[in-house]
């Protein structure tokens, strides 16, 4: 049972922690609360469908694709929505989940409310320390693993990286210090929308894809940022896999309670808030006057 | 010049005639989430059946022909309650309909059931199995006396449905795998409407003389089931007995695909009752087996026509909310005996019918409830085999194929 | 003699100075007077059904924006005290059999006290953390109630309880009239001492707690208040719908609420109440043509979209903005024909 937990918990934490990575970097650097984040990991998945599935085109050509069609969706958006109302973040919120709708609702007027299936990149299942995992679940990990260490590269190794960093950091400084924050912001949504869709289209042939598969991971990924601490990208990462093993825990511990998962997850973020307001490596931002 | 007046004079008249007969048509609203595969179903056979009984004429109200004419509501009733009841209302009191059938989430259905109520319209149900809502009529028949149930058969019911089959495929697996007590293993989504039948599979399995080695319930939505199975794999078990309504049940056909489980999967499976089933599991759900309504085969005279139909005009095997062909059919040999539409006419001659549908043979009891009987409402079960729905069980009716062990 | 007459004449002298003066308070009392006379000369069901419910949401938008908008708790899972005002009432009823008059209050009462409960883990929230934390209040109620399926229900929630009153015009009027009473009394509060204490709370706390303002306090009676009106709005909607399910506790209903009060102006309680004044007819309204009946919620999406782009600040203030002049001395608002202030004389342009 212990290897079970480890495996299953390790699959699901990886995940989570794309989308958990990516919503901070969002908000860290533009200070938006993206609520529409796991609709883009949603829209990479049904993208992968209709070129995969629909299109009948490669899978080594779909993938990419649909990634780099749903980041430049994003960066439209971003353009045309966002950034007008930056200046009011009540608006920016709203704005956000509007959008979450409108995908939510395009793709169930173009694919229907029904569930669809996409086959596995490479099929068979192997044994992993007694523990029977299917090669979807490890090109998953593999996935994963290297896109965490890409982005840890980026932002630590690269001059983009600093500046991203610098604006998480202090926008103010960061401008005065010559970075020009609005396109160091809008390099920040392309990535952190490009790691959505990563996580989605690795994933969706593990999963169900259906338009409204954004709401679930949408809360844990909520609990998950909160828990890391905003804006911590460390943070992130370690609360994703918290959150992970916890609910695979849950549901090998208790068989007959795994709905509880999810009121587990949430009870433990609010637990850490009452002890810790700002997460367990959130930053306290100065009160922007 | 004359013929030319001759023929605007006819043609005007025919305007008048049927501008006539459409208004003196009977309204029957079918009341459906849209979007979705159930409300898509409660169209389509609405359709059928109003084709089918406007192309003989209509219905006959008192010796007159009548027209149907069908309004789709879409009720959204899976995404918000007030939607459905708003959609009700309207469809009664916008669209003036006569009649109303349909609805599928029992949540959204015992509200739109009070909507129907106040208005006193016949309400005939193709879709939710919560027992409350016949419960309903007994309590307050004065009330509720509108509401009748077509489809499904009330949750109580599905269980002996289920252990009927149970009990077939615990033989074969007898015979197959020479094994007096064949090992079961219970995976139920958590969920209200599963409860009692847990407890029942809990009970009888033993006295059936079969054993079961753990019950797992994971969450309707749940997107891995590979640590229940994984479990299920260590406990030997041969059958896994699924109640299963949500997208986990695909997962679950997948999953078991995926990881080669010598164990074969029967139970409710909602999902695998729809064509898309197999897409959904990327053709690993071989051999998962579920109760259905539906098939090729001869439940009543009517079935197989019906289905063969219906496939040829919609491109589909239709589910069980399709059974709004046979409410519409309920509705006509009603109102043609009693020559009137009626409501408080025609709901003592429904309560006393027997309707040969298409679905079912079925009768009503004192609750406007089904009455249960295997072969007329029990419904059939299925079997996914290569890609194919294949009908096993009841043996007795015809077309049925055996059921397939995993290799 | 005279004192009977005392009563009508201050009525209209608060008329004439009051309201009168500002086309947009005028607005609001003819659209007031509208809803009250309405059934007389048009009874349709299906109107008063939308209507009704509209009212309902109206007095739970308002609730939320005295919370968020005025106080500055941005609350992502307001309809936790919705779905409490519900279950309450819902569950009392049933269990119990007592009557609407009795259980309504109730529910609004515990609903109320969820609020202070909820309010005190978040003192020490600020921003987004609040905002996401109140997310997981609803979802964890949730589950709970599905934990114990045969006292609320499950997923199936509670059925067949009686309406406050028969006939849909009787209820119509139940929600109609305390819609404007309670909108009305929340205005009050924003407008008082202590709605300038919830203002000052969200624009500088540290300022406000230097001040010798118990900040704590004010917090938890704003969470206590919107709780109660919540809680009020729930009770009603579930004697309206006899029907109190997990639906009333979803996520995408709190979505809405935060919706409704951006769109139509935070910090004004009658913006929020426009808002859905505007937009649940709206989308009731798509779904009877066919053509717009699949893509609703999209055509919603994108027109809260737009009014955004266009109306950062939400309905309400862009319209008023267009209507009425600041004075530049005294801040109070003219209609925009004016050339003088109608309160100190300054010269308006």
């Amino acid at each position: 049972m212990f290897q079970d937990i480890l495996i299953s918990g390790l699959v699901n934490s990886g995940v989570y922690a794309l989308l958990a990575l990516g919503f901070s970097l969002i908000f860290g650097v533009a200070r938006i609360v993206n609520i529409a984040h796991t609709a883009f990991y949603m829209l990479a998945a049904f993208a992968l469908y209709g070129l995969l599935v629909v299109g009948g085109m490669p899978l080594l050509l779909a993938i990419p694709l649909a990634v780099v069609a749903v980041v430049a969706l994003s960066l439209v958006c971003y353009k045309l929505v966002i950034e007008p109302v930056r200046q009011h973040e009540s608006a920016v919120l709203i704005a956000t989940i509007a959008l979450a709708l409108i995908f939510q609702e395009s793709l169930l007027v173009s694919f229907g409310g029904s569930f669809l299936g996409i086959p596995n990149a490479v099929e068979g299942v192997t044994s992993i320390i007694g523990v029977r995992v299917s090669y979807q679940r490890l090109i998953v990990l593999a996935v994963v693993a290297v896109t965490l260490v890409a982005t840890w590269y980026l932002l630590n190794r690269t001059r983009l990286g600093l500046a991203i960093r610098a604006a998480a950091n202090d926008q103010e400084i960061a401008n005065l210090m010559g970075i020009n924050v609005s396109r160091v912001a809008m390099y920040t949504v392309g990535i952190s929308v490009a790691l959505a869709a990563i996580a989605g289209v690795v994933v969706a042939p593990v999963f169900v894809v259906d338009p409204l598969m954004w709401l679930a991971p949408l809360v844990t990924m909520l609990a998950i940022v909160v828990l890391g601490g905003l804006g911590s990208l460390k943070g992130s990462v370690i609360g994703a896999f918290i959150i992970g093993y916890v609910e695979a825990i849950t549901v090998f511990a208790v068989p007959s309670g795994s709905y509880l998962k999810g009121a587990v997850a949430l009870s433990i973020m609010i637990v850490v808030l009452l002890l810790r307001p700002e997460g367990l490596f959130g930053v306290v931002f100065e009160e922007e006057r | 010049m004359s013929r030319k007046l001759l023929l605007t004079a006819v043609a005007a008249l025919g305007l008048v005639v049927s501008q006539g007969v459409w208004s003196q048509s009977i309204k029957i609203a079918v009341l459906g989430p849209m979007a979705f595969v159930q409300g898509e179903n409660h169209w389509a056979g609405a359709e059928m059946a109003r084709d089918e009984i406007n192309k003989a004429g209509g219905i006959s109200v008192g010796g007159v022909k009548r027209q149907i004419e069908l309004v789709k509501v879409d009720t959204n009733e899976i995404q918000s309650v007030p939607d459905a009841t708003n959609a009700i209302e309207r469809a009664i009191t916008r669209d003036k309909a006569d009649f109303l059938i349909g609805g599928f989430r029992s949540e959204a259905v015992l509200a739109m059931q009070e909507v129907a109520m106040d208005a006193k319209k016949l309400f005939l149900g193709a879709g939710a199995a919560d027992a409350k809502l016949c419960e309903n009529v007994t309590k307050d028949y004065e009330r509720y006396k509108y509401w009748f149930r077509i489809t499904p058969t009330k949750s109580a019911d599905l269980a002996r449905t289920i252990f009927a089959v149970l009990g077939s495929v615990g033989e074969q697996i007898r015979k197959d795998l020479k094994k007096e007590t064949p090992k079961v293993a219970i995976l139920s989504e958590k969920a209200a409407w599963t409860e009692a039948l847990v407890k029942a599979a809990q009970a009888n399995l033993p006295k059936m003389k079969m054993e079961v080695v753990g019950t797992w319930q994971p969450s309707p939505i749940a997107t891995d089931v590979t640590a229940e199975l994984s479990a299920i794999k260590r406990s030997g078990a041969d059958i896994v007995f699924t109640i299963v309504s949500g997208p986990m049940g695909i997962v679950l056909g997948r999953q078991m695909g995926e990881l080669q489980l010598p164990a074969v999967a029967f139970g409710i499976n909602v999902e695998a009752q729809k064509d898309g089933f197999w897409q959904a599991t990327a053709g690993k759900g071989n051999y998962v087996a579920t109760l259905d309504t539906f098939s090729e085969v001869e439940t009543t005279p009517k079935t197989i026509p019906f289905v063969k139909a219906f496939k040829e005009r919609f491109k589909k095997t239709p589910t069980y909310n399709a059974a709004t062909y046979d409410a519409i059919h309920i509705l006509q040999t009603a109102i043609e005996q009693t020559g009137t539409i009626d409501a408080n006419k025609l709901i003592p001659v429904i309560e006393k019918m027997e309707s040969v549908g298409a679905a079912a043979t079925a009768t009503w009891d004192k609750s406007h409830d089904l009455i249960w009987a295997v072969g007329k409402t029990s419904g059939i079960a299925v079997q996914w085999q290569d890609g194919q729905k294949v009908a096993f069980w009841p043996p007795q009716t015809k077309g049925m194929k055996p059921f397939k062990m995993p290799k | 003699m005279k004192g009977l007459l005392a009563w009508p004449q201050w009525l209209w002298a608060q008329l004439r100075h009051e309201v009168l003066v500002l086309p947009s308070r005028s607005f609001i009392f003819f659209a007031a007077l509208l809803l009250l006379v309405l059934p007389f000369f048009y009874d349709d069901p299906y109107v008063l059904r939308i209507i009704t419910m509209t009212a309902i949401f109206a007095i739970f938008a308002a609730s939320w924006d005295l919370l968020a908008g005025f106080t500055g708790q941005v609350n992502f899972g307001h309809a936790l005290f919705f779905g409490v005002g519900a279950y309450t009432s819902a569950l009392l009823s049933y269990h119990l059999g007592w009557v609407p008059l009795l259980t309504v209050p109730l529910g609004a009462a515990l609903a109320m006290v969820t609020g202070v409960l909820v309010g005190i883990p978040c003192l020490r929230l600020r921003g987004s953390y609040l905002s996401l934390a109140t997310l997981a209040f609803p979802l964890i109620l949730t589950g709970v109630l599905f934990a114990f399926p045969d006292f609320s229900g499950g997923e199936l929630g509670v059925s067949g309880l009686k309406r406050i009153m028969v006939g849909s015009v009787g209820n119509y009027y139940v929600a109609v009239v305390l819609m404007l009473l309670l909108c009305f009394g929340m205005w009050k509060i924003g407008d008082s001492n202590t709605g300038l204490i919830f203002h000052a709370i969200r624009e500088d706390e540290v300022a406000c707690r230097a001040s010798g303002i118990n900040t704590t306090r004010y917090k938890l009676l704003a969470f206590a208040l919107s709780g109660l009106f919540a809680g009020l709005a729930g009770a009603l909607f579930a004697h309206f719908m006899r029907v109190a399910g997990p639906s009333s506790l979803e996520v995408a209903l709190s979505f809405q609420v935060v919706i409704w009060g951006i769109f139509g102006g935070i910090a004004t309680i009658y913006g929020p109440v426009v808002a859905v004044f505007v937009l649940y007819p709206l989308t009731e309204i798509l779904a009877s043509f066919d053509i717009f009946k699949e893509i609703r919620l999209l055509i919603f999406a994108v027109i809260v979209l737009l009014v955004l782009l266009f109306m950062p600040q939400g309905l309400t203030p862009w319209i008023r903005d267009k209507i009425e002049l600041v004075c530049p001395r005294c801040k109070n608002r003219n209609v925009f024909s004016r050339h003088q202030c109608r309160l100190c004389g300054a010269e308006l342009r």
